[in-house]
């Protein structure tokens, strides 16, 4: 047992922090109230070699460890929420599923400029029919001759409008349900392939979120990723780990919330003195601190379970489910200790309110992170 | 091929310090280090010269505790770090400083340009510097702002208080910059991954043929300092400017600030 950071960690957790504040936090608010995805940011990105933490070196990655990751996300969304999602989405729903279940082959052409940053991923699951229900998937792909034929359109794609390789879940056999899916390595410029309409969110305004549109699209045969009828398992992985990464963007957002909030109550005085010197604001502040501080150490533990290959669907479920319960509260709360002040934008805990609430819906909603731990618990 | 050295100094973050009570005594109970601030900028100019012209680039630091600074140092260009981690060296002035990396630049020899940051974020005394270069009978070039190696030596600019002075010198030199020099990088997730396979040198005192240290200044007490305002408003009533100005001059001179 040791709670303590490695000297790696540390060192990755001040430089992340450092680049966050230095370039990521001076233009959150402008890519949230323009809708802008923050292109110069992925260069950036890049050049730290941040865009493939957890993916070995031979990939183009960096072999870091999960924890590691863990602390990249937290610390980029604890800027900026957006781009904390952007990365965390790459990495854990397009760059780990090639990783773990992609021939020798698709890591060569696909992985290696994926983890180094020359591309950007994204990961089709959810269709307009099919949320939670993933096995009500329309989306088809019928093998014809040395391809597959991908009908059907996806929504709410994270990085839709500026990705450019797609892990997309098809069904091979509708007669199986979620057996019969499988999972393709989808590239943007495929005949067929369209990025449809963008959606105008509540928060997290500056990442993509996209429909993306198949239209007897034209996929290589060596292009499925695992074998066929392995998508449905390949998607459930690989959200495991995008629900440390979620729970790490939720923690990433409360640790703002708390920031900013210890801030304003040493500045605002109210009745000759700092807001903070008062009970009823310290008590607040202790209840958030307290709560992070518990959503650090269940994503921790999660990440640690993964980077020892043991068992973390249900830990990497409770991770999201507190830590993004937490982000929301933390945010209410944050907005409550600004008073009329934290309802303007002039001050950032109104995008951290309408950010954190997203990471109690997606990668899996808060009631559907207790269906799986509860199914852990009673299987 | 160049040898180039940067000295750094492992600093408290005095972001961490905190002033108590009204003997203002400084809390140092949850404190963290870092490089000092223009060290950076030293250690920046060193990995520049050594990526874009190929010299060999090496750092160098003393202290009490300094071993947790190497992988955070070694993340930022040096090749190897040549150090003296020694209790004696818990409190130090520069004199000490000054003689302790004079004695760890001999034993790595030949080195034709060290460079130290303009003044530590804790002491600032700005002596370490010209004292190496004495002690190691190197020229001294201070207050630099720009920096260029030549065939046989460098060409800096000094900014000065009443203007730019551009040198040029051959010959050794330890050279302190100033921070505007450059913008010191963030290292990479790569390059601070890869700082564990780099290697550092550890001296003992003895090996540099320093076998006691002197110090000429002893720190007898250190406390915080609290700037007091007066939180005077010349231009609340929103008088003109004219009016505002001599009342400023008014309370300027009340206060024994001018004459």
């Amino acid at each position: 047992m040791n709670y303590k950071l490695t000297e790696e960690q540390e060192l990755i957790k001040q430089m992340v922090r450092e680049f966050a504040e230095t370039e990521v936090k001076p233009i959150a608010a402008e890519i949230d109230k323009n809708h802008r995805f923050p292109v110069e940011t992925m260069e950036k990105l890049k050049d730290l070699s941040l865009m493939g933490v957890i993916i070995p070196e031979e990939y183009g990655g960096t072999g870091a460890d999960s924890i590691s990751y863990m602390i990249v996300i937290e610390e980029l969304s604890r800027a900026c929420a957006s781009t904390g999602i952007i990365v965390a989405t790459h990495i854990s729903l397009c760059c780990y599923p090639i990783f773990k279940y992609g021939t020798e082959e698709q890591k060569q052409k696909y992985l290696t400029p994926l983890a180094s940053g020359e591309k950007l991923g994204a990961f089709c699951l959810t269709e307009p029919g099919a949320g939670t229900d993933a096995a009500a998937q329309l989306t088809t792909a019928v093998l014809d001759g040395d391809h597959y034929v991908l009908n059907g359109s996806k929504c709410f794609i994270t990085n839709g409008g500026y990705a450019d390789t797609f892990i997309v879940m098809a069904m091979t056999d509708k007669s199986k349900g979620t057996k019969g899916i499988s999972a393709f390595i989808v590239e943007k410029d495929f005949p067929g392939f369209s990025v449809g309409q963008s959606e105008d969110k509540l928060g997290i305004k500056g990442s993509s979120t996209t429909e993306i549109i198949f239209k007897d699209c034209r996929v290589p045969k060596e292009n499925i990723l695992g074998a066929e009828s392995q998508g449905f398992k390949i998607a459930m992985h690989s959200l495991d780990v995008g629900r440390i990464g979620v729970g790490a963007q939720a923690l990433g957002i409360a640790q703002a919330c708390l920031d900013e909030s210890i801030k304003y109550a040493k500045e605002r005085q109210q009745f000759g003195k700092p807001i903070g010197s008062f009970q009823a604001i310290q008590w607040i502040l202790a209840d958030m601190a307290t709560k992070i501080q518990c959503s650090r150490h269940l994503i921790y533990h999660a990440a640690w379970l993964k980077e020892n290959n043991l068992p973390f669907s249900a830990e990497a479920a409770m991770a999201k489910l507190y830590a993004s319960e937490t982000a929301m509260e933390a945010s209410v709360k944050a907005i409550q200790i600004h008073g009329g002040h934290g309802y303007t934008t002039n001050y950032p805990v109104e995008r951290f309110f309408r950010d954190a609430k997203i990471t109690e819906i997606y990668e899996g909603t808060s009631e559907v992170m207790k269906m799986v731990i509860a199914g852990n618990l009673l299987r | 091929m160049k040898k180039i050295v940067a000295c750094y100094k492992w600093v408290v973050d005095e972001a961490d310090i905190r002033v108590e009570g009204k003997a203002r005594s400084l809390n140092f109970d949850r404190i963290k280090y870092k490089i000092s601030e223009y060290d950076r900028n030293a250690i920046e100019v060193g990995a520049s010269f050594n990526e874009k012209q190929g010299c060999q680039f090496l750092a160098v630091t003393c202290g009490a505790n300094v071993e947790a600074s190497l992988k955070d140092v070694l993340s930022r260009g040096p090749e190897s770090i040549a150090y003296v981690n020694d209790g004696a060296l818990e409190e130090t002035d520069s004199s000490v400083t000054s003689k302790v990396l004079a004695g760890i630049i001999k034993k790595i020899g030949e080195v034709d340009l060290v460079i130290c940051g303009e003044g530590s974020s804790d002491g600032y005394s700005q002596q370490v510097g010209p004292r190496l270069a004495a002690l190691l009978g190197y020229a001294s070039v201070t207050f630099v702002n720009k920096l260029e190696l030549t065939e046989d030596g460098i060409r800096a600019e000094r900014k000065l208080e009443d203007g730019v002075e551009v040198v040029e010198l051959t010959g050794p030199a330890v050279v302190t910059v100033l921070p505007d020099i450059n913008k010191p990088r963030i290292p990479s997730l790569k390059q601070i991954l890869a700082a564990k396979k780099k290697t550092s040198e550890k001296l003992e005192l003895a090996a540099i043929g320093l076998d006691s240290l002197a110090l000429k200044q002893k720190t007898l007490d250190v406390s915080g300092t609290v700037m007091e305002r007066k939180n005077i408003q010349i231009n609340s009533g929103g008088m003109t400017i004219e009016e505002a100005a001599q009342k400023l001059v008014q309370q300027l001179k009340a206060d024994g600030s001018l004459a």
